[in-house]
């Protein structure tokens, strides 16, 4: 049996039955679709919420008027007795409409009538909501302006000067990869969780537990042992990657997305090349981890220093979803940004260049060989034991 | 067979050994023998190349280990400094994983293996995970996985330390065994009457030097005392003096 197997095997075994990280490094991965399900149905049920929302209103009978034409917009009215500050201070309620007693007078004197809508800014479930009733308002004022405009023999365009249209050049399929965003982050984010154990106990583990030195004593390179336990690592952190990825989209699947008037269609096809575009993020994820095992004083620094680059490839992603941009050729040689283009964008199901799967995979590859490479070179010292 | 000539280490400023000669032939039993720190595990590390001397060289049945190690790690069996194990694989597996970065073939593996346990009676352990041995049981593990691939030299580092005394005989047992099948056995050991009783060749090293060297009664007669404890005490201090 080749060397590199030997340890493989040793290590994956190893591994396996070692239960707690076992859990330690596939809780992720199971949970992420429960948090996709959870966090998408969340975003469809404030909108949702938003568009058969009830108003609680005070006041509401000095503009009967109004209050019928809400009721027609498939809104619910709910009378509101108290302190309206109050309620939405202590959360009671999301938001008050305060009409003024004065309603009637000011409107018959064609004067400007201020509608309070009491919200808490502090709160983002009520944002829609709030949105909404400022929409209905701002409609309703139009309305009874255009009628007022109409009575004096003006046409209402007359105060209409402009009017902006939006023309949404994404497909729909795009926009609902937007909201999911962090699905792409959830997928990279398993490739480092799933094999960080196995990484962290294969170097700074082996070296704290006193195996090291038998190891390394044997007959066979040093780099060939590295290599063994580069693909150990990989293994797990390419599980970790796949599971993610089926089950979010499974789950996305079981997602009322046509509520948001999205689209999320995805083939085997798609969720094959999004395996394939994902793959390198394991050998370079774990030969990160490797590296930093071996370098690490103790299993403790080793642990912290694994933990803290996690963040690394969160890097990308919470980038585009603050400052989107587009996409150009050389990004994809940029290892980790890279792969999360290429998921992005199958799961828009766009088409994806060839030389982009091209450039990704290589660049990760030849990245991740060469910390490898100086992982095996750390092995290869006198002092690797103490270190 | 084992050659050592001229060896010298350093550590930055530390010698930790210098200019060390020594032989440990087949079908003998060599004790290196001194206090902590004498050099003896370093001179082990250079010997199944884990260190790289700075001068001298290290032969192992003729094979430099500086310049073919893995060649000459293939004629070796070690019991090294650390006798750490994989706490969550049985005493069986440890024996053919090491069996197997020996490249022993398959067949032979499991025979051999079987062989070891039996020899070493550790047949109700064997395919227990080893998380909760004893030392004593520890110490059998890391013997037998040393042993799997039949090497025709044993480099021992202190052996017997923290054993109790079943499994110091059984060590003992093994050595006698290597002995008698003609393997070249080396050892190191801070206690003078397991080196007084197992070896036929005594290197006394302190402070990284070789301060004495033969059978039991040469180092006697080189200290001038009758008692060999005694005479080890002696030889160790003239040096630190």
């Amino acid at each position: 049996m080749h060397p590199v197997r030997i340890v493989l095997g040793k290590e994956v075994l190893d591994a396996v039955r070692d239960k707690r990280a076992l859990l330690t490094a596939f809780l992720f991965p199971l949970l992420s679709p429960l948090l996709v399900y959870f966090m998408m149905t969340a975003i469809i049920e404030l909108k949702t919420d938003a568009e058969n929302m009830t108003i609680p209103i005070m006041g509401a009978e000095h503009a009967p008027a109004l209050i019928q034409w809400l009721s027609e917009q498939d809104v619910h009215i709910e009378d509101f007795q108290g302190d309206p500050k109050q309620a939405v201070k202590d959360k009671v309620m999301e938001l008050v409409v305060i009409i003024p007693n004065n309603y009637q007078q000011r409107f018959r004197q064609l004067k400007t009538v201020a509608i309070e809508v009491v919200s808490d800014g502090s709160r983002t479930d009520s944002r829609p909501k709030v949105r909404r009733v400022n929409d209905l308002l701002r409609r309703y004022n139009r309305k009874i302006g255009a009628l007022r405009l109409i009575v004096r023999g003006v046409s209402p365009d007359v105060i209409r000067v402009i009017v902006a249209q939006n023309i949404d050049v994404a497909s729909k399929a795009q926009r609902a990869a937007t909201a999911m965003n962090f699905i792409p982050m959830y997928i990279v984010l398993a490739t480092f969780i799933a094999g960080m154990g196995i990484a962290v106990d294969s170097t700074a583990g082996e070296r704290e537990r006193k195996t090291l030195e038998p190891l390394i004593i044997n007959p066979v390179e040093r780099y060939q042992i590295v290599m063994g336990k580069w693909l150990a690592a990989t293994l797990f952190s390419a599980l970790g990657m796949a599971i993610t990825l089926v089950l979010c989209i499974a789950a996305m699947g079981q997602v009322p997305l046509e509520e948001l008037g999205l689209q999320f269609h995805i083939n085997t096809r798609q969720i094959l090349l999004m395996l394939v575009a994902a793959l390198p993020l394991a050998f370079l994820a774990s030969s990160m981890q490797l590296l930093l095992g071996i370098f690490a004083k103790s299993f403790k620094d080793a642990q912290s220093y694994i933990g803290l680059l996690v963040l690394l490839p969160m890097a990308p992603s919470m980038y585009m979803l603050f400052k989107p941009f587009a996409t150009q050729e050389w990004m994809f040689t940029i290892p980790m940004l890279g792969q999360h283009l290429l998921l992005v964008d199958l799961l828009g199901a766009k088409d994806v260049p060839l030389i982009g799967y091209f450039y990704s995979t290589i660049s990760c590859l030849v990245f991740s060989m060469a910390l490898v490479l100086v992982t095996a070179r750390l092995f290869q010292r006198e002092s690797i034991l103490s270190n | 067979m084992i050659e050592v000539k001229s060896l010298s280490k350093a550590f930055g400023d530390i010698r930790a050994i210098n200019d060390i000669t020594f032989t440990a032939g087949n079908g003998r039993v060599t004790g290196l023998l001194g206090p902590n720190g004498a050099g003896k595990s370093t001179t082990l590390r250079i010997l199944y190349g884990l260190l790289v001397q700075d001068t001298g060289t290290a032969l192992i049945d003729n094979i430099d280990i500086k310049s073919d190690r893995l060649r000459a790690q293939q004629r070796i069996g070690v019991l090294p400094d650390s006798h750490g194990l994989y706490v969550r694989l049985t005493a069986r597996e440890h024996i053919h994983y090491f069996g197997r970065m020996h490249n022993v073939d398959e067949n032979k593996l499991e025979s051999r293996t079987n062989e070891l346990i039996k020899i070493l009676n550790m047949e109700a352990i064997a395919d227990r995970q080893v998380e909760g041995f004893s030392q004593g049981e520890r110490m059998k593990v890391c013997l037998a996985r040393s042993l799997i691939h039949d090497p025709a030299n044993v480099l021992l580092d202190e052996p017997t330390n923290g054993l109790d005394v079943m499994t110091t005989r059984t060590v003992r047992e093994i050595i006698s065994e290597l002995k008698s099948r003609n393997i070249a056995v080396l050892f190191s050991s801070h206690l003078m009457h397991e080196v007084s009783r197992l070896c036929d060749h005594i290197i006394i090293v302190s402070e990284g030097s070789i301060v004495a060297s033969g059978t039991t009664d040469e180092i006697r007669a080189a200290a001038g005392e009758d008692n060999l404890e005694e005479a080890f005490v002696k030889l160790v201090e003239r040096v630190v003096a």
